[in-house]
Parts: C-alpha cells; structure tokens; sequence
C-alpha cells in the first residue's frame, strides 16, 4: 500500500516538473509543496536530477562518419549480391572448417581402408557369385520371403503386404464385391498401408493362451502361403496364385472362428476402426462343440495352378514346384536370392509386359482384350467349391455396394495388366 | 580532440583513395555531388545544386530519395547523425561501438526510407529504428553475457556505489549519472534519456516507442525514481 502511494506520488511530480499535469492536479501539488518539507526536498532532486541529465556531455562530432558510413553501404551492398549461403565474412572460417573435415574424413578413410575395400569386395563378389555360380538361376524366386508373424497378420485383415519394411513396392488384394477380386503388384497404391501390431490384436481381442497359440500357427501359415503364392523368374516372368485373394479373407475367417463371442465383438470393433474390408457376422454357433476350436477352421485351399505372365503370353497353368526346397535354398542363399529377385522386380515394373502382343485370339476358350492403359485376359477358372461344410462364421466384403465395371462377366476370371503396375482383376 | 569540419571543405579532405577499393567507387559517385560540373548529367533537368539540397527540409529530400535520386541520402545522414550517435551513446555510454551501432542504424533506415510514408516525422522514425536497434543489442549483450557467467550489471551497480561513497569533491558527477543510467533497465532507461537527455515530449517519446502515452509518463517517472535511489549520496549533496 505505503510502495503504491509512493509510486503515485512519484508519477505526480515527475510529471509536474515537466509540466504536464493538469491545472487542478497541479494545484494539488503545489499545496503537497506548501506543507510537506519532503515532498519539496522529492521535486528539488527530481529537479536536479533532470538538470544533471540535460547537461550529460555530448560526443565530440564524428567528421569522418559520411566516408565510413559510405564504405559500409557499399559493403552491405556487396553482401547482398553474395550467393554463397552464408554471410562473406565467414568465407575464410568455413573454408577452414571444410577443410578439417575433409581431412579428418580423408585419414579416417586411409586408415580403415581395409575395411571399406572388404565391405565393398564381399559386395560386389556376393553379386558375381549369383551370376556366375548361377546359384538359384532360372529357377522361380518367391517375391516374398521370411514372412513373419506381423506381416502375415497385416496382410491377413487389410490385404496389402509391403516388399520389405522400406519399399514403396507392395503386393495388394482386393475384394471388391463377393464376385471380383483384384491382385495388384505397384508403388502406386492408393491406399497408405495401415498397421495392426500383433501386441495390439492381443490387447484388444484378448485371445486366451490357447487361443494365441492357434492364431500364431494360422499366421505362420499364412506367412508360408504367401511366400509360395506370387513368384517371379527370369525373363520377366511372374506367377500368381489365383486364390491368393481368398487367402486374406479366408485367415479372417479363421481368426474369428476361434474366438469366443465377446472376443469376436471386440475382434470385429478393431477391424471397424482400422477401416478394414472385412466385416464378421456370425451365422449360428452349434453348442456343444464351443472349445474345438480346430474343428472350426476351414482348410486352406491349396492348388498348384498358377496365373503365369510372360511378356509374350498369359496361361493359367499348373507349375510344379517344391516348395520346401525352393525355399530351403532361399533361405541358404539369403543374400544372394535377395540380389536376384531385387534385380528381376525391378526389370519386371521397369518395362514388364509392354511387349504383350494385342488382340490375339487364343486357340482356347480364354480371351484376351486390350485397351488403351491395359491388357486384359480372360480366363475360364473352373470354380472351386468353397467349402462344404456349412461356415458358422461368415466373413464379408465391406465394401457389398461397390459394383464391378460392366466388361466383367460371371464365371470368368479377368486379370488387367496396367503399363506402370501389374496388376490382375479374378472375376470368378 | 576532433573539431567540427566546416562543411564547404567535404572535398578537399575526403580522397577517396584513402577508402578500401570496394568503397570507391560509391564514394567517389557520391562526393562528385559536390562537384557542380558532374551534376548535369544525361537528364534533362539538371540536379539541384548540393548547397541547396542541404537546405532542403527533411520531407522534400525524402521525396527527391523516393523519386529515385538515392544520393540525397548523405545529407539526411548528415543532419542527423550527431542526434543518433549521442541518443546511443547516452542509452550505452560505450564509445567503442557507437559509430558501428549508428552506422547499422542508418543502413536500415535507408533499407526502409523507400517504404516512408510520411506518417509521423522523419527523426522520430529514425529514432524508432535506433531505439529498436538499442533494444536488440542489448538483447545481444544480455545472452552474451549469459552465455559467459558474467553479472555485468553487478558489477556497475558495485563500481557506482564504490565511486559514490568517495569524498564529493573527487566525484566526477556526469560519470556517475551516466553510470546510474546504466543501471536501469532497458525501457526506462530509453524512456528517460529520450525525455531528459534528447529533449522530445512525451507523445513524441510514445511514437517512438511504439506505445501508450501513459506507458510513455510511467516509464519515466519510474526511471527517475530508480535514479534518485541508484544516485542518492549525489541527490543529498546536491540538496545540500
């Protein structure tokens, strides 16, 4: 209180001694002035103060400020021509320290030479090797290899299944409606791939021990499934599983299947958020058999029948590979098959089926159309029953209003190969 | 001790030689205004002469700047000069850095003199610019002074007390009133030398530093409070 009243009556009279207060707040001074000894002795040091300060010594005129002044126009001018990214007069010390850095990189590069020379050696042998020990040559490569847990489980509930964590390039299967699907190989998807970690299925849904322990064999299943569902070789050649879109559905199916009603609401929750294609629906739930959860589980289809693509052609044909040794040699030679199939990918979305020939006509019922961005072939798929027994859990496209371009039949298989992506419409 | 240099000898004692051969060139254009010869050039209307420029008022040079004749700029320059240096030399009392500060002050001045819009008075435009580049060398100084884990306000407040508490007649007064201004904050200490030193009223003083006038009367009273207390053996005597 005693600090604000002081800090007013400073304000007071140090306006007054400027002369700026007004007429009656001047007088209020004034009378401040005739009874208080210290108010007076407050506006003679004010006053002295100011009279102090209004006499504090000039500098003594700088004659030569124009010329200097001058000079550093022109410097300034200078300065603002300069192209290098930094001010002109740190030109010498960031020459300086360029230099130390190359020279301190430079003598850590002489020393270790060794070390960059084997590094790049075992490189560069590692590629001859491939070539010239023709290790794997000529044989068909999965385009998917060491498919874990998490990306057998990504692929399972969305679909897409990324080349490796780094690349742009990512396999893709679309159910568009319950009659089409669609196999894409590109970089240019649409859709951003979304994640589910196997930590965050497990923490939603929450499988019991027993539960975990069969979803974990049904991902590993997967994992192998896909890795022996799109192969590429040599000369631009790729094969695809034709069913491999019934795969993802499928696995879906099969996770629900062996979950408990709850679980299941929950299981269907985390598929809603994450804007996943499929949605659960349970039919109906024998009772009595609710702990066998294998006896729910459909089969996988298997089928050694393939959509192969050359640049020439297109078959649907069975190819007979073992699998277990194909893939016994991949995993022996890691390196190496992951050089070649690198290699063979890139020569594939490079230039890939340019050289299809338009509009032939094949000798048998298949059809083959052309358009201006694609090629597409029709082939007669004799249907596969889907599964005998009656399924309890049914799993459905989300997406049911999506309708299906009208070029595409009924009971014909329709793969459309695009010039940038390679990409295959099934139309069962 | 430097003397003030009439004016009619600029030329005579300024060679251009003595300048760094990047500043010649500009130099050499600008002291040849003099030269009443080198005044017509390829326009049709020959320039006015220096002399008259010089008696031009501030608006009227501006105008011939904004109209494309930078080269009016030395005598704005030139009037104002002195008024700058002392406004920073009263705000730092550092005669070191003086010349350098002014020498930025009217580099920016002359960056923004094309964007002058006539709204207040050339000097208190210049005064914001000088007053605005004070605040940020201070900034400098404050974080510079940081970053070394030195107290230098301490330190003047200490210097002042030990100068304050010899016997009056051995105290250099004016050095002690410069010293208690530095002990003031950067605001008041502005406000204060603006108002008691430069001699510019208060709305003057708000239109320099950009606020309300009753900021502008607080500020000040606030300042001389903190005067009165940081030079009390001073006041006494005086009072005395």
């Amino acid at each position: 209180m005693k600090k604000m009243k002081e800090q007013k009556l400073d304000a007071l009279l140090s306006q007054y001694i400027d002369g700026a207060l007004s007429e009656k707040e001047a007088q209020q001074v004034e009378s401040l002035l005739a009874e208080d000894e210290s108010v007076r002795k407050h506006v003679a040091e004010l006053k002295n103060l100011k009279i102090l300060l209004a006499s504090q010594p000039k500098l003594n005129p700088n004659i030569g400020f124009w010329t200097r002044f001058a000079v550093a126009m022109e410097e300034q001018k200078e300065e603002e021509r300069n192209l290098l990214p930094f001010p002109r007069k740190f030109l010498p010390a960031i020459s300086i320290m360029v230099t130390a850095v190359v020279v301190v990189v430079g003598t850590l590069v002489i020393q270790n030479r060794m070390q960059f020379v084997q590094f790049f050696s075992e490189k560069s042998q590692a590629v001859k090797e491939v070539y010239k020990n023709k290790i794997l040559q000529g044989s068909l490569l999965p385009l998917f290899s060491k498919v874990d847990k998490e990306r057998a489980l990504q692929f399972s509930l969305f679909g897409t299944l990324q080349l490796d964590d780094k690349s742009e390039t990512a396999l893709r299967v679309d159910e568009q409606s319950e009659k089409g699907y669609r196999i894409e190989v590109g970089n240019n998807l649409k859709n951003k791939t979304k994640s589910v970690t196997f930590d965050r299925f497990v923490s939603e849904v929450k499988p019991s021990a027993k539960q975990k322990k069969i979803i974990d064999s049904l991902l590993d299943l997967t994992g192998r499934r896909i890795e022996t569902s799109v192969l590429i070789g040599e000369n631009n050649t790729m094969a695809i599983a034709p069913d491999l879109p019934k795969l993802n559905r499928l696995m879906v199916t099969n996770i629900a299947s062996c979950l408990e009603p709850l679980q299941r609401v929950n299981f269907e929750r985390l598929l809603e958020a994450n804007n996943a294609p499929y949605t659960v629906t349970v039919r109906s739930v024998p009772a009595g058999k609710a702990g066998n959860y294998f006896q729910r589980i459909p089969k996988f289809p298997q089928s050694d029948r393939f959509v192969i693509i050359t640049p020439d052609t297109m078959m649907y044909s069975q190819i007979h590979i073992n699998f277990d040794s194909l893939r016994r040699q991949v995993e022996e030679n890691f390196a190496v098959a992951e050089v070649r199939r690198e290699a063979m990918l890139k020569k594939i979305m490079a230039k890939g089926f340019q050289r299809i020939p338009r509009n032939v006509q094949f000798s048998t019922p298949d059809q083959f159309f052309s358009g201006e961005e694609f090629f597409s072939v029709e082939i007669n798929v004799p249907s596969e029953e889907d599964n005998q027994q009656p399924m309890r859990v049914v799993v459905q496209p989300r997406f049911r209003k999506q309708f299906l371009p009208p070029e595409i039949r009924n009971h014909s298989t329709q793969m459309r190969i695009w010039k940038d992506t390679t990409s295959i419409n099934i139309v069962p | 001790m430097a003397v003030p240099f009439p004016r009619s000898e600029w030329n005579g004692h300024e060679n251009p030689e003595h300048i760094g051969v990047r500043g010649r060139s500009f130099v050499t254009s600008l002291l040849r205004m003099n030269n009443t010869n080198s005044m017509i050039n390829d326009q049709a209307q020959p320039k006015p002469n220096a002399e008259v420029l010089r008696e031009m008022d501030d608006e009227a040079l501006i105008t011939t700047f904004q109209s494309g004749d930078l080269d009016v700029y030395r005598f704005l320059v030139e009037r104002y000069q002195e008024r700058i240096r002392n406004l920073l030399f009263s705000i730092f009392h550092d005669r070191d850095f003086i010349d350098d500060l002014a020498q930025e002050v009217f580099i920016k001045a002359y960056q923004a003199l094309p964007h002058f819009r006539f709204e207040a008075s050339f000097y208190t435009w210049l005064y914001r610019i000088a007053v605005n580049k004070s605040r940020d060398e201070l900034r400098k100084k404050k974080a510079r002074r940081f970053f070394s884990f030195q107290t230098l306000d301490d330190g003047i407040e200490k210097e002042l007390n030990v100068r304050l508490s010899v016997s009056p007649e051995n105290r250099d007064t004016q050095e002690l009133v410069a010293m208690g201004l530095q002990t003031l904050p950067e605001k008041f200490r502005t406000a204060v030398v603006l108002k008691d030193i430069e001699g510019l009223s208060y709305e003057e003083i708000a239109k320099v530093m950009q606020c309300q006038l009753g900021t502008v009367k607080s500020r000040i009273s606030r300042a001389r409070a903190m005067l009165r207390k940081a030079l009390k053996p001073l006041m006494e005597e005086v009072q005395s």
